[in-house]
């Protein structure tokens, strides 16, 4: 599949910037479709999930659009499935945001608020498992974050960390879903490079 | 390591982007759009564009402008300000484009409403933007609309103390525009210690960006002017601020696809 163009669907669940999503994916010369419509998102060879703002919201948002059965379906099924900012978290069991919310239960774990800050907002290097082959090569980049949660995984899980006073997950992975706390789309050219790797990688493997 | 912003400001007004001096005056500089551009090229660390008569004319913020930003692909963070009155206004302004939201004249009419706006957008999408200034050794807190200030109100630090905005764009408006204008006083005076502050207005100067990005409760410095008289100048504003914990300089040549579009 190297060089061959892709096509990838953007779950379009009402929750954040979909657009810049799109424009990066078609700025790596890759097809995509910003859709809520379950036969285009499971004919595409990756379904990205981004997503900002609430935790409880976008779940809701995901429940009203019959997309958490489906989601889970086609994770379950092989498809490629990459979560950004909020869209990683809601790859968990569940979150402690505003309230106690379920998540799509995908990759094991919960989103509890950040320990020793209020937010994470800014640029922050990244520090990768060398084991794992599509973020390595990302590893000590620095990529912008908006968040005030963060999700607690077990190491088979974690791929990624930052660090505010702790270290803390900012990258997840279980098979060919993916997590990603940080902003691609909007990290410039390090994180164009980041999102090529990931999704190339994912739909090669 | 979580490291300190170097934010480029686009002021619009009309449509235009424009050089405003000391929240009066305005020059226009030409099409938000390119200066977005450049600053995205440049490697800028976030964007904030202002909308400043947005507030005024009660249309709500300006989502066309937003959503042709976003068909430009800028790859760098966004924060939209100007005319957010209601929670369905922030939202849509995120939807349109926007990573993150400043809200500063709800914050005069009603604190606890923009409060509201972190349950469906996070506090981390929230920033307060406080056109500021010194009198009789107090800060003094300017409703741009009325063109009155007042003392900061207990029930703005209310809001800001439970969290619900992560940041405060702290504006130095008497000086914007003014080279080297930043009253310092401005910080020194903000009753908040741990609250994380953005400066603006009149920063200009290499010596005095370190100053103000030295303080550890300032978390970014954002100028505006002072970035759009010569190429890369974020560039070279950076590599002057060598030390300090900024991201590296970043340099992204001109996309062909854009040049013309």
């Amino acid at each position: 599949m190297s060089g061959a163009r892709l096509t990838i669907g953007v779950v379009d669940y009402g929750a954040g910037n979909l657009a810049s999503v799109a424009r990066a994916i078609t700025g790596l010369g890759h097809r995509c479709r910003v859709t809520r419509d379950t036969e285009t998102l499971a004919a595409a060879d990756a379904i990205v999930l981004p997503g900002v703002g609430a935790f409880p919201a976008a779940m809701a948002s995901l429940h009203e659009h019959g997309l958490v059965d489906f989601l889970r379906q086609q994770a379950r099924s092989g498809q490629p499935l990459i979560g950004i900012c909020l869209g990683m978290q809601l790859l968990a069991d569940m979150s402690l945001e505003h309230r106690l919310t379920a998540g799509l239960g995908l990759i094991p774990g919960r989103v509890r608020p950040l320990a020793g800050a209020r937010w994470h907002i800014g640029w922050n290097t990244i520090e990768i498992d060398p084991e794992d082959a599509l973020l390595s090569p990302s590893d000590g980049q620095s990529l912008y974050f908006n968040h005030a949660y963060a999700f607690d995984t077990p190491p088979p899980y974690c791929i990624g960390v930052s660090r505010l006073a702790d270290a803390f997950t900012v990258a997840v992975r279980r098979g060919k879903v993916v997590g990603l706390q940080f902003h691609p789309e909007k990290s410039q050219l390090a994180g164009r490079l980041l999102l090529k790797n990931v999704i190339e990688g994912l739909c090669r493997a | 390591m979580l490291e300190k912003r170097l934010i480029g400001v686009i002021t619009v007004k009309d449509g235009w982007a424009v050089q405003s001096i000391g929240y009066r005056r305005h020059r226009p500089l030409g099409r938000p759009e390119v200066i977005a551009e450049n600053l995205d090229r440049w490697g800028v660390d976030e964007i904030l564009l202002q909308c400043i008569d947005r507030d005024a004319q009660g249309g709500g913020p300006d989502l066309a402008l937003l959503e042709r930003l976003c068909r430009r692909g800028l790859s760098t963070p966004l924060v939209y300000a100007g005319g957010v009155r209601s929670v369905s206004d922030g939202v849509r302004a995120v939807q349109a484009g926007a990573e993150r939201i400043g809200i500063d004249a709800l914050l005069h009419d009603d604190p606890h409403l923009a409060a509201e706006l972190a349950e469906p957008l996070g506090a981390q999408a929230l920033i307060a933007v406080l056109p500021l200034s010194v009198h009789n050794g107090a800060l003094a807190w300017l409703d741009h609309r009325s063109r009155l200030s007042t003392p900061l109100a207990p029930a703005l630090l209310d809001v800001l103390a439970s969290g619900a905005i992560s940041e405060v764009l702290l504006v130095d408006w008497q000086h914007e525009g003014v080279h080297e204008g930043f009253d310092e006083r401005l910080l020194a005076l903000w009753p908040m210690p741990t609250q994380p502050l953005i400066a603006f207005g009149g920063l200009s100067e290499p010596s005095q960006l370190r100053g103000v990005l030295e303080r550890p409760n300032v978390v970014a410095a954002a100028v505006g002017n002072f970035l759009n008289h010569r190429e890369h100048a974020v560039q070279r504003l950076k590599q002057s601020l060598a030390g300090l914990p900024l991201r590296a300089a970043t340099h992204a040549p001109l996309d062909p696809a854009r040049a013309w579009s």
